[in-house]
């Protein structure tokens, strides 16, 4: 069980959780809900967090992986339930159509952007660069070799040039 | 701005992702809401595969527990009174095995078993007879007359030899007709009359276990006890 102390060092990282839900789930009340499910993992899992690591990156790992295994299964789930058959083209999480309740609208060109990469890109792009992250720390996050880090990174943001080049000619 | 992007300098792009890309703050609600999750009392890690555990247990035993053998009863007149209710549950489901018409069909059931029914109740107006057959029990061979009475009751009396370790407990017995003190014994949802002739045990099985079809099933084995004398023939 986790103790007051964890508690609250995991809450000064609430912020940072949250904007990364919403970027993920482009939508506030289900970021809301996610960021919730990572805080409860978190604290039943909290006799697995090893002390004197990076409290920030595991807190990162469990939404992350949350995310991935009970968010994308739904999306799929509706995606194939539509038309009958797998669509992997369509977005992780609901994508930003203006109908849906809650989603969230973009404010920038930028924003725009960020949005339309894919969730590798998109998560790899704001653990490292927006919030900062150590490449190590990302690749852990991620589950994946920090060379790997690296061309997503790199990959990211090649995309992400060419779609501001695009919204730029518009 | 366009300028910067268009150009290789990767490091230009992190630093506007860090200053244009719109930070979003939790909401105060999910705060308090997660401070209110946490505070509440859980249970402890160990309790839900403890839990689980035990529900899988119970459930396995309940699946298991129609094809589990039996406790066998320690009192010797117990273990007889089950194996007679379960002939009698067979004959409710299956009915008799070799039907035989009496009294035509005594001396061949005498031949079979060695037990002879000197007079058998051949049914009245309240009991009739289906057929008779001999049986074997405890490892005792044995005569099993069966009864249907008006009701749809089957009704089936049982004539064995006696065990020395066969003896009645005083107080099972109930007085019945001020004559005679039968046991009263309850297995597995059916009642049964024991009592001794001589060398034989007798017996009277219904299903017939309710209060007031007691005082009944108390006449039938008065009707029967009356006109059924059976003994060991050889």
């Amino acid at each position: 069980m986790a103790d007051a102390d964890f508690q609250r060092q995991t809450l000064q990282h609430l912020d940072a959780l949250y904007n990364f839900a919403v970027y993920l789930t482009r939508n506030p009340p289900e970021a809301d809900d996610l960021v919730q499910e990572t805080y409860l993992r978190a604290f039943r899992f909290s006799h697995r967090f090893q002390p004197g690591t990076h409290l920030r990156a595991w807190l990162f790992q469990i939404l992350r992986n949350t995310f991935l295994t009970f968010y994308r299964l739904r999306e799929r789930e509706t995606a194939i339930a539509e038309d009958g058959v797998p669509d992997w083209d369509v977005p992780m999480f609901h994508d930003t159509s203006t109908d849906e309740g809650g989603a969230l609208e973009a404010h920038t060109d930028l924003e725009r952007a960020m949005r339309r990469l894919p969730e590798e890109f998109r998560t790899v792009l704001l653990l490292a660069e927006v919030e900062g992250l150590p490449l190590e720390e990302v690749a852990r996050v991620m589950a994946c070799p920090v060379g790997t880090v690296k061309s997503r990174i790199f990959r990211a943001k090649e995309r992400l040039r060419a779609l501001l080049k695009d919204y730029e000619k518009k | 701005m366009s300028d910067e992007l268009r150009g290789p300098d990767d490091d230009a792009l992190g630093r506007r992702l860090v200053a244009e890309l719109p930070r979003y703050t939790a909401p105060v609600r999910l705060r308090v809401s997660i401070v209110e999750t946490t505070d509440r009392p859980r249970r402890p890690v160990w309790l839900m595969p403890l839990i689980t555990a035990a529900a899988t247990a119970l459930a396995l035993v309940l699946f298991m527990l129609p094809v589990l053998p039996r406790i066998a009863p320690a009192d010797p007149v117990q273990q007889v009174v089950r194996a007679v209710v379960n002939e009698h549950s067979r004959a409710l489901i299956w009915g008799a095995r070799q039907p035989q018409i009496l009294p035509a069909g005594l001396p061949w059931l005498t031949q079979e078993t060695g037990i002879d029914l000197r007079r058998a109740f051949a049914g009245d107006d309240r009991l009739s007879l289906v057929g008779a057959e001999p049986v074997y029990l405890t490892r005792l061979r044995g005569v099993a007359l069966h009864y249907r009475d008006v009701d749809g009751h089957l009704v089936t009396y049982v004539a064995l030899p006696a065990e020395r370790t066969f003896t009645m407990k005083e107080r099972d017995r109930v007085a019945i007709a001020g004559r005679y003190r039968p046991m009263l014994a309850r297995d597995s949802g059916f009642v049964s009359w024991v009592w001794k002739e001589g060398d034989i045990a007798c017996f009277l099985v219904s299903d017939m276990a309710s209060q007031d079809d007691l005082e009944r099933f108390k006449d039938y084995f008065v009707r029967v006890r009356v006109a059924t004398e059976p003994t060991i023939a050889y």
